[in-house]
C-alpha cells in the first residue's frame, strides 16, 4: 500500500525553496529522486505487462493533450522539470534553476550526459528549439498557451539555457515539466513526416525508447540503454495492452495476464480484495469530477441560481453513487492539492437546500424550472452521477433533463464557450496556476470556458502567478476559491481515487498523483 | 451473364460513390474535428486552432476537400491517418483481415452448428428436438452480444482460471495466440448468428418438406437418406447460402461490441476509435473498404446461387 500524503509544509517549503523570493537569487541542485527513490535492492531485467483503459490517438508530445498521451510518453520524453507529487518542479534534464531577482529571467544548467533516443546528445540548442516550437502558436501544439508566458528563449552556451518572460511566472518551472515542457532534437518537424514519424519512433530522452506502437492494441517499450541516470532503469521493457473494457481488465490481471493496472473505475478494487498476490495502492489524484456553470447560458446568467445548484448538491451522495466512496469530496481544488493550495473547508459554503430555495425565489423561480445536464458518453461515473443531482435538485424545484452526448460534441462545445449546464472531468499539474489560469481566466489571457467574465478572479489570478512568495501565492489563490465558491463557475464533485493493481512480482512502484506512468521508471520485477 | 455481371458492377461502383460521398459529408456535419481532439481541454489559443485546421486542410471548401480525397482515392492513395500518421490503407487492411478471420470463423460456426440444428428441428417438426432447438434459439438472440461475451469471459475466468491473452496475435505471428484471442469472440457471436441460422434453417426445411415432390418422394417410399439428401437438401442450400451472405455481412457489421469487449485490433474498434478521433481519412477509408466488401459478398452469394441453382444460370 502506498498512500501519498502532501504535507503543507512540505509543498510549500518546495515551492518556496524553487521558486525563490526576488532578490535571493540562487542555485538548487538536482535531488537524486526524481521518479521516485531507487531501490539498491533492485534486479534487473523481464518485461512488465500494463494494462491501460485509454489509448492515446497518438505518442506526439507536442501536438496531442490529453492523459492518456501524456500518460505513456512522460516514460519517453522530458521536460526540464519533473512535477514532483510534493507539488513542486523539480529539476529533471536541468541541473540546477536560477531565477532572477525580478523573477523574469530563468537560467538553466543542463544535465551533461543526456542523449536523445536518436543517439544525439542533447544541448542548449535542443532546449531552445523546442520551447520556441511549442510556445509558436502557428505550430498547432495545445501547450501554446502554457508557454506564451516565454518572450525569449537563449542558449548562450551548450550547456545553459536562459528563458526571459515578459512578466513574472511563478509557475514556470512547472510549464516546463512533462505534459508539453519535453525536449526533442533540434528540426525534429522540419521534416514533413515528423508527426507521423512520432508514433513509430521515439526521440526523446527518457529511460525508454518506443519500440512499436500498434493502434488498437499496444504500446512496447524498450529500455533506452544510453539512458542519463546511472543504472536506471530497471526494467528491459513494457508492454502497455489496452483493454477498453473493465471486465476485461478486470479479468485480466485476476489470471495474472496483467502485472499492473490502473482502475479506470476505482470501485472495481471491492472485486480483486479477495485475489491472492495482488496489491491494491490507494492515491489521492489530481483529477477532478465537476459539473460547470456557463454564465453566458440564459437559465444560468443570474448568479442567484448558480448559488442555488451549487447549495442544492450533497457532494458527498453524488461520489457515494458514481464511485462508491473510492475518492474525496473537494471544495474548490482537487484532492492532492488540497491541503497545499485549497481553500479550508469550514470557510466553504456547504450543502442548504432550504437557502437553495430561497434564492430561486429571490430570482423569481419559486415555482422551480426545467434544466438540462449534459454528460459525456463513455464517461461512467457520470449517469449515476446524473440520476443522484436530478433527484437533489428536484427539492429545490429544479426539473433536470439528463442529456449524453459524444465526446467529440462535448469538447466542440467546450472549445467554443458554450458549455451550459454539464459534467466535466479533467485533470492538472499540482501547480495552482496550471489548475485554474486558462480555464478561468477572460481572454485573451485565458480561454474563461464557462463566460465567467469575473474581473475580481482575473486579478486573483494575475497576482497568483506573479507573486514569488509563496504565502501571498496561496492567499490569492485561496480567495480566488472563495470567488468562485460564491459565484459558482463550476462545483468540484470529487477526486476519484487512483487504485492501482500489482502482482506480487511487482517492485518499487510508486502512484503519481496525475495518474501518468512516472513510476515504472524505478519499478523492478522480483525473480 | 455477363451483362448481367456488368451491370452489377456499374451499380457496384455507383453505390460506392454515392455512399462516400454521404458518409464524407455525414461525418464532417457531426459537430466536432480532430483538432478539438488534439487540444483536449487545453483548448484556448485560436491561433493554435487556426494551424492545426490548416494543417489538416479543415479550412478548405468541403467540395475541394472531397474531391482531393476522391481522386487519391482513385489512384490508390487512401491517405494518412490524422492520429498516427500511418497509410490508411495499411490500418484499414490489416485491420479488415483480423475481423475476417473472426467473421470467417464465427459463420463456419454458425453453419456446422446452426444448420443441422435447424433441418433436424425442421424435420421433426413440434417433437422435442425442434422445441429443444427453439429454446435454444430463443435464448441466444434475445441476449445481446455485449452480455454473452462478457459472460463467457467472466465464465471462463472464474471457472477454468483462463483468460484472452492481452494482446491480439494475427494467425501469422502466433497462431495458438491467436486462436485464444479470437476463441470468445467467435463463440460469443456464433452463439448469436448459429441461432439465426438454426431459425432459418428449421424455416427453410419446413417449407420444403411441405411441398408435393418431397411428400411424393417419401410415398414412393424412398430410404430417408435419398429423401433429405436429394430432394430436401439441395432445396434448402440455395437459400441457406444466399443467408450466409446476409449473415456475413452482418457479422461484420456487429464485430464492433465484440471487438471493444475483447481489444480486438479489427476493422469495428478501428472504425470507433477513428469516429471517436474524428480521424476522418480512416473513418473514409474504412467505410468505402465496409462497402466494397458488402457489394463484393452480394456478388459472390448471386454467383454462388447460379452455381447451385441451374435455374439462375441462364438469368
Amino acid at each position: 500500500m502506498w498512500t501519498l500524503a502532501i504535507s503543507r509544509r512540505a509543498a510549500l517549503l518546495g515551492t518556496a525553496g524553487l521558486l525563490a523570493a526576488p532578490g535571493l537569487p540562487h542555485a538548487q541542485e538536482a535531488p537524486p529522486d526524481v521518479y521516485g527513490p531507487a531501490d539498491p535492492q533492485a534486479r534487473r531485467g523481464g518485461t512488465l505487462t500494463v494494462a491501460i483503459a485509454n489509448e492515446p490517438p497518438n505518442l506526439d508530445p507536442f501536438h496531442q493533450a490529453g492523459d492518456a498521451r501524456t500518460a505513456v510518453t512522460v516514460l519517453m520524453y522530458q521536460g526540464l522539470m519533473y512535477e514532483h507529487p510534493s507539488g513542486d518542479a523539480r529539476p529533471l534534464l536541468a541541473e540546477s534553476m536560477q531565477a532572477s531577482p525580478d523573477g523574469l529571467t530563468y537560467t538553466f544548467r543542463l544535465r551533461r550526459n543526456v542523449r536523445f533516443h536518436t543517439g544525439q546528445p542533447m544541448t542548449a540548442a535542443d532546449v531552445k528549439y523546442s520551447y520556441d516550437y511549442i510556445r509558436d502558436s502557428s505550430n498547432g501544439s495545445p501547450g501554446a498557451t502554457d508557454f506564451a508566458a516565454i518572450a525569449e528563449t537563449a542558449a548562450p552556451d551548450d550547456h545553459t539555457v536562459v528563458i526571459r518572460l515578459s512578466r513574472p511566472n511563478a509557475s514556470l518551472p512547472m510549464t516546463l515539466t512533462n505534459r508539453y515542457g519535453c525536449v526533442v532534437p533540434r528540426d525534429t518537424f522540419a521534416r514533413p513526416d515528423a508527426r507521423a514519424r512520432l508514433s513509430q519512433q521515439s526521440v526523446g530522452t527518457g529511460p525508454f525508447r518506443l519500440a512499436e506502437f500498434r493502434p488498437q492494441s499496444h504500446i512496447r517499450m524498450a529500455r533506452f540503454p544510453q539512458y542519463w541516470e546511472e543504472g536506471q532503469p530497471y526494467l528491459d521493457g513494457i508492454l502497455f495492452s489496452v483493454q477498453p473494457n473493465a471486465a476485461s481488465l478486470l479479468v485480466a490481471v485476476r489470471n495474472r495476464r496483467a502485472d499492473v493496472a490502473l482502475l479506470a473505475r476505482p470501485q472495481d478494487a471491492e472485486q480483486l480484495r479477495d485475489v491472492q498476490g495482488l496489491t491494491i495502492g490507494t492515491a489521492p489524484s489530481l483529477r477532478q469530477c465537476a459539473l460547470d456553470l456557463d454564465s453566458g447560458h440564459a437559465q444560468l446568467r443570474d448568479v442567484r441560481v448558480r448559488r442555488a445548484i451549487a447549495l442544492a448538491i450533497d457532494k458527498r451522495a453524488v461520489m457515494q453513487a458514481s464511485i462508491g466512496g473510492h475518492g474525496a469530496v473537494l471544495g474548490t481544488t482537487v484532492a492532492a492539492m488540497q491541503e497545499s493550495w485549497g481553500a479550508p473547508f469550514d470557510e466553504l459554503p456547504t450543502q442548504r437546500p432550504d437557502r437553495a430555495r430561497a434564492l430561486l425565489a429571490e430570482a423569481g423561480l419559486g415555482d422551480g424550472f426545467p434544466l438540462d445536464l449534459v454528460g459525456i458518453i463513455g464517461f461512467e461515473w457520470m449517469d449515476p452521477a446524473a440520476v443522484t443531482i436530478a433527484q437533489q435538485l428536484q427539492r429545490v424545484g429544479i426539473r433536470l433533463n439528463i442529456q449524453r452526448v459524444e465526446l467529440g460534441v462535448w469538447l466542440n462545445a467546450f472549445r467554443t464557450r458554450n458549455m451550459r449546464f454539464t459534467f466535466n472531468d479533467w485533470g492538472t499539474q499540482p501547480d495552482p496556476h496550471i489548475l485554474y489560469y486558462r480555464h478561468f481566466r477572460s481572454p485573451p489571457q485565458g480561454a474563461d470556458f464557462r463566460n465567467w467574465a469575473n474581473a475580481d478572479a482575473d486579478r486573483l489570478l494575475d497576482r497568483g502567478m506573479e507573486a514569488s512568495d509563496p504565502a501571498e501565492r496561496r492567499r490569492a489563490y485561496v480567495e480566488l476559491q472563495k470567488l468562485m465558491s460564491d459565484t459558482v463557475p463550476t462545483i468540484m464533485l470529487f477526486s476519484p481515487n487512483l487504485v492501482t493493481v500489482t502482482q506480487s512480482r511487482v517492485r518499487n512502484y510508486a502512484q503519481h498523483p496525475t495518474g501518468w506512468w512516472f513510476g515504472l521508471a524505478r519499478t523492478w520485477i522480483a525473480a | 451473364m455477363l451483362g448481367a455481371l456488368a451491370s452489377r458492377f456499374g451499380a457496384a461502383a455507383a453505390t460506392a460513390v454515392l455512399s462516400t460521398a454521404a458518409v464524407f459529408l455525414l461525418i464532417r456535419a457531426v459537430p466536432g474535428d480532430v483538432v478539438g481532439e488534439m487540444l483536449g481541454q487545453s483548448a484556448g489559443d485560436p491561433a493554435a486552432e487556426e494551424a492545426l485546421r490548416a494543417f489538416f486542410g479543415l479550412d478548405r471548401p468541403l467540395w475541394r476537400q472531397y474531391l482531393g480525397w476522391a481522386a487519391d482515392a482513385l489512384r490508390g492513395d487512401l491517405g494518412a491517418s490524422w492520429r498516427q500518421g500511418l497509410p490508411v490503407a495499411g490500418i484499414v487492411g490489416e485491420a479488415f483481415l483480423v475481423t475476417l478471420q473472426i467473421g470467417l470463423a464465427t459463420l463456419a460456426l454458425a453453419l456446422l452448428a446452426g444448420v443441422p440444428l435447424g433441418i433436424v428441428a425442421g424435420v421433426r417438426q413440434g417433437r422435442w428436438p425442434d422445441l429443444a432447438v427453439e429454446a435454444f434459439s430463443l435464448v441466444a438472440l434475445s441476449a445481446p452480444v455485449f452480455w454473452t461475451g462478457m459472460v463467457l469471459l467472466i465464465a471462463a475466468g472464474a471457472w477454468l482460471g483462463w483468460s484472452p491473452p492481452l494482446v491480439y496475435a494475427g494467425p501469422g505471428e502466433d497462431l495458438s495466440d491467436n486462436l485464444e484471442s479470437i476463441a470468445l469472440p467467435v463463440l460469443a457471436l456464433g452463439l448469436l448468428q448459429a441461432a439465426a441460422y438454426a431459425q432459418f434453417a428449421r424455416q427453410q426445411t419446413a417449407r420444403v418438406m411441405r411441398q408435393d415432390f418431397v411428400r411424393a418422394a417419401v410415398a414412393r417410399g424412398l430410404p430417408p437418406r435419398a429423401v433429405y439428401g436429394r430432394h430436401l437438401l439441395r432445396n434448402v442450400a440455395i437459400p441457406l447460402v444466399t443467408f450466409a451472405g446476409v449473415i456475413l455481412v452482418q457479422i461484420l457489421g456487429g464485430v464492433v461490441v465484440v471487438e471493444t469487449l475483447f481489444a480486438i485490433p479489427g476493422l469495428g474498434r478501428t472504425l470507433l476509435a477513428a469516429i471517436q478521433a474524428r480521424d476522418y481519412p480512416v473513418l473514409q477509408g474504412a467505410l468505402l473498404l465496409a462497402v466494397l466488401v458488402a457489394l463484393l459478398v452480394n456478388l459472390l452469394v448471386d454467383l454462388l446461387y447460379a452455381a447451385i441453382d441451374p435455374r439462375v444460370r441462364g438469368a
